[in-house]
């Protein structure tokens, strides 16, 4: 490292002794920049999740992934506290070093590095979004540039876009770079069995499972997609006596004896695609609400938001991976076929196969790495939905938020309570491989 | 003014020999084949503009010179909106001039025509990005801007929907304006749908009062005042588009006479469905006296029919969903290569080979450069047959337009009793196609239906035609459609009878006699007035 950084180090040392890390993140008018760039960045991409027809929950996880990977090696680059997540994550090379003896703006080489990040995750979207997206980049660069010196502005923007599109470049031969007919195939031949998945939409492109070979895409931190395994699920029976019979009992009586408090939390987590920031996406929002409630500084920000991206994407290819596995049928068809003909779920059924939960998968992965950033018992509330209308909800800790995410399945009629509690197991097991990363040095 | 058909061939009497099997049954669909016309037909406008315009782009069509042919107006986006005059010969090739009217006015992203004023010459209603404009027909294809003289506040919004209809008692019909985002909003538009419009008459039956927001509204792409439970004052349906709001879905308002108006909800039936929604199209498909819709959206469009109607039982508007059992789904292209999903916007439903069946056009089109959706997305030509299951036949009949495509209008520009075609196309300039008919020719009928006094269009009207034991029925209404409606004679194909009888059901649900007709005329139906033919010339 540098002389330069080494005095900036200093200096940041010196302030946070001087100040306490809050002070720190609210006085620093770098830091305040590189604020105000992260969050309103991730803003506009949990809008474009939501806005742009391809991002099923798998795809947005794996944007999360990178964008959050790319802001977290701007930052690291300029910090020797902080290490780099290249030889971690699989496939990750080296990334090109800063300039010796060169100013770097932090905020500048952030703002650069996920407006870059950004702009080509979202290359697809709509027209309003590319608007969006530009009329962002040119504001925040605007602001975050203001008042820095025009070379030193421009070598950290140049010096922020070449992380992303080391990053970007990475990326592309991760499986997951191509997303054909909003990710459901053109043919795909259903597994034939009574306990195999069915189409339950009257939807024509949803006559094929989405995104079937997603299990097999490069996982980030987790070895691969298989790495975090589940028992067989039940097996299939229509006897009235059988296990299988049992459980789908479970999910209709539940649906017959709803409670308002039940109905809420499974709308809460609903989160469906074009809809809602996706499953993936509303812990992002999660964790943008605590950053921005507790005035929290880059370094933690970043850290948070490329190991929760990294553990939301991992522990959608270890679902997927596991849901191709064994191909079963959704609650709904099993119910209409064997109970009542007519029954309809609370929620729309996802089309494709049934366990395990993938919000369970992911909410357990996300938990783990939240719990282990900021603790066991971190109180919070979560208003990912007011803008739609819906109440926030206040949890104790982030478990709690993650077991009621993967109840609300249940709740809505989308899944078997097996799929739900293995699937917060899977999330466990994918969570601590994120959690094993080396970030920021204690 | 727009009109849709329906037809109820009792296929079982079909079937079973009640009905001569050769009336309407045939073996296959008969195409029809459609010629492209719009080099010659002098029509040359297209609409443009950048982000403002990415949606509407519609096309009124109405007789403003009384000579029975529909004279056209085409929204120009950026560009001024062009009028153009009907020329053509009766069973000619399609030919119209352009003639300056009034109407030349830019940022028009949608027109639909409606006698406002019930003075028996058409009207215009432009939706605009800025100040909606009520155009007085002035008679002779003149227009004038009357927003002042009938208290019309046009307002500063993006206007994307329109429906009217003429509430009970009311000497002015009520307007509802349905307007999408804020424009203003550059990084976060999504979640500022602006608050969509219900112009209602006012107390001094001279013209409108204050516009009454429609609280809540979430981007509305399509309107379409409609019966839906017969129950004689029609419900405002509302198609919204998903992009934009938050918290949204497709709404249907209760607007009773003299009340406020109100929402249904889930108690009521209604149940939530969130899509793209972009257009409307109706028709009453079984006969059943209750209309189906058609919604288009992205990559999927819906085909909603009532799911219960119990005898004696308060009607519940609880729809089912069935586009995929009728093949209607259209959910990507049928030919030109590409296997994306599709883009729908205008839906209409109309008989467009005479055989008594309700066929169904819907116009494609990219949005602006979206990469994972169709860019050469052919418009859909959607021919149903006697099973009431569609099949396609855009490529057939020659209607497969790659451009991109927005408001549309089927109406019978040459007066041969063949319903043509006009297609506003985004960046490109429009299209016209002329129907030529079938291999088989079938017959048809079409009416021009008329009341005294207010509402004299007859908007809420239905006119049915009976031929042995089936039944077409053809509402008339204002609204619906992508930013595109029409005024002008009701259109009935008869496959091979040559005699018909007709009645309407007025506004006010009251019923007149069944009068026999011949096929192959046009008639003028008059309220309390013996039913008349008319020469196109």
């Amino acid at each position: 490292m540098t002389s330069l950084r080494n005095l900036c180090a200093a200096i940041a040392a010196t302030l946070l002794l001087c100040l306490g890390g809050g002070a720190f993140a609210q006085t620093d008018p770098v830091e305040q920049r590189a604020q105000q760039s992260l969050t309103n960045w991730y803003r506009l991409v949990l809008e474009l999740v939501r806005h742009t027809p391809t991002y099923s929950p798998p795809v947005a996880s794996r944007a999360f992934a990178y964008i959050g990977v790319s802001g977290y090696e701007a930052v690291a680059s300029g910090r020797d506290d902080m290490q780099t997540l290249a030889g971690q994550l699989n496939g990750l090379e080296p990334l090109a070093a800063r300039d010796a003896g060169q100013i770097y703006d932090e905020a500048v080489v952030l703002d650069a590095a996920l407006a870059t990040a950004a702009q080509d995750f979202f290359a697809n979207t709509g027209p309003t979004g590319q608007r969006a997206m530009v009329a962002m980049a040119k504001s925040q660069l605007a602001s975050v540039a203001a008042g820095v010196d025009p070379g030193i502005a421009a070598r950290s923007q140049a010096y922020g876009q070449q992380i992303a599109l080391h990053i970007i470049a990475w990326s592309k031969a991760d499986g997951g770079a191509v997303i054909e007919n909003m990710g459901f195939p053109f043919e795909y031949p259903l597994v034939e069995g009574d306990g195999h998945w069915k189409p339950t939409s009257l939807i024509r492109q949803q006559q094929k499972p989405l995104l079937p070979n997603w299990g097999n895409n490069r996982t980030f931190a987790m070895p691969a997609g298989a790495a975090c395994e589940l028992p067989e699920p039940v097996a299939y029976s229509e006897d009235p006596t059988s296990d299988y019979y049992k459980q789908a009992v479970e999910v209709f009586e539940v649906k017959a004896n709803l409670t308002d408090e039940q109905k809420k939390i499974a709308r809460f987590w609903s989160d469906d695609p074009m809809l809602s920031p996706t499953p993936p996406g509303h812990w992002i929002s999660i964790a943008l609400q605590i950053l921005q409630r507790d005035g929290a500084d880059t370094q933690t920000s970043v850290d948070v938001m490329a190991r929760l991206g990294i553990s939301v994407a991992d522990a959608f290819i270890a679902n997927w991976k596991t849901k191709y596995q064994y191909d079963t049928l959704r609650p709904i068809s099993y119910i209409r076929k064997v109970m009542d003909p007519k029954w309809d779920a609370l929620l729309i059924t996802p089309p494709f196969p049934e366990f395990p939960s993938g919000h369970s998968t992911q909410s357990g992965a996300a938990a783990d790495v939240l719990t282990s950033i900021w603790g066991a018992d971190f109180a919070f509330e979560d208003a990912t939905h007011a803008d739609d209308g819906i109440a926030p909800r206040p949890y104790p800790s982030f478990w709690a938020a993650a077991e009621e995410a993967a109840l609300s399945r249940l709740y809505g009629g989308i899944h078997f309570r097996p799929a739900i509690a293995l699937g917060l197991d899977q999330g466990r097991c994918v969570g601590a491989y994120v959690v094993a990363l080396k970030t920021v040095v204690k | 003014m727009m009109i849709r058909s329906a037809f109820r061939p009792l296929l079982a009497a079909v079937f079973c020999g009640l009905v001569p099997a050769a009336t309407f049954a045939q073996p296959t669909v008969a195409v029809p084949k459609f010629v492209e016309e719009t080099a010659s037909s002098g029509v040359a406008s297209t609409y443009t503009g950048e982000w403002e315009f990415i949606v509407g782009g519609g096309v009124a069509t109405f007789d403003c010179n009384a000579d029975g042919r529909s004279d056209m107006l085409l929204a120009g986006g950026a560009s001024p909106a062009t009028f153009y005059v009907n020329q053509s010969p009766t069973g000619g090739a399609l030919k119209f001039a352009n003639q300056t009217s009034g109407l030349e006015i830019d940022k028009v992203a949608g027109a639909y025509p409606l006698d406002i004023d019930s003075d028996g010459i058409t009207d215009l209603v432009l939706l605009r990005v800025g100040e909606n404009l009520v155009m007085r027909g002035l008679g002779n294809c003149q227009f004038a801007a009357a927003n002042a003289d009938w208290g019309f506040d046009g307002g500063d919004a993006w206007s994307t929907a329109f429906a009217a209809t003429f509430e009970a008692g009311a000497a002015w019909p009520t307007l509802a304006v349905g307007n999408y985002i804020n424009r203003a909003e550059e990084s976060f538009p999504w979640g500022s749908c602006t608050d969509n419009w219900l112009h209602r008459p006012n107390a001094d039956g001279t013209g409108f009062a204050a516009a009454l927001p429609l609280k809540p509204s979430h981007c509305a792409l399509s309107m379409l005042f409609t019966d839906w439970n017969n129950s004689g004052t029609p419900s405002l349906r509302v198609s919204n588009d998903r992009e934009y709001y938050k918290g949204g879905a497709e709404q249907l308002w209760n607007i009773a006479p003299g009340a406020e108006p109100v929402l249904y909800t889930d108690k009521e039936g209604w149940a939530r469905l969130r899509i793209w929604g972009m257009g409307i199209g109706t028709s009453d498909l079984n006969a059943d006296g209750y209309p189906e819709y058609f919604l288009t959206s992205m990559a999927d469009n819906k085909l909603q029919s009532l799911a219960a109607v119990t005898p004696d039982a308060p009607v519940k508007p609880g729809f089912a969903d069935i586009a995929f059992a009728k093949g209607v789904t259209a959910h990507r292209p049928y030919t030109g290569g590409e296997l994306k999903p599709s883009t729908g916007w205008h839906a209409q439903f109309d008989d467009v080979n005479n055989d008594g069946l309700a066929d169904l056009f819907v116009a494609k089109g990219n949005v602006w450069a979206m990469p994972d959706f169709a860019m050469k997305d052919p418009n859909n030509l959607l021919l149903q047959n006697l099973e009431g299951i569609f099949e396609e036949a855009g490529d057939l009949a020659g209607v497969a337009s790659m451009q991109t495509s927005r408001g549309a209008a089927l109406a019978d520009f040459n007066l041969d009793g063949l319903l043509d075609l006009v297609v506003v196309n985004r960046g490109s300039p429009a299209q016209l196609w002329r129907n030529t008919g079938m291999d088989r020719p079938a017959h048809w009928l079409g009416f021009r239906v008329t009341q005294p006094g207010v509402n004299r269009d007859a908007i809420g009207a239905w006119v049915e035609v009976r031929v042995g034991q089936s039944l077409i029925r053809h509402e008339i209404f204002a609204g619906g459609g992508h930013a595109s409606g029409q005024s002008g004679p009701v259109h009935f194909g008869l496959g091979e009878s040559t005699t018909a009888e007709v009645r309407v059901i007025w506004p006010d649900k009251s019923s007149s006699a069944w009068q026999p007709v011949q096929a192959d005329g046009f008639y003028d139906i008059a309220r309390d007035q013996p039913i008349k033919a008319w020469l196109p010339n």
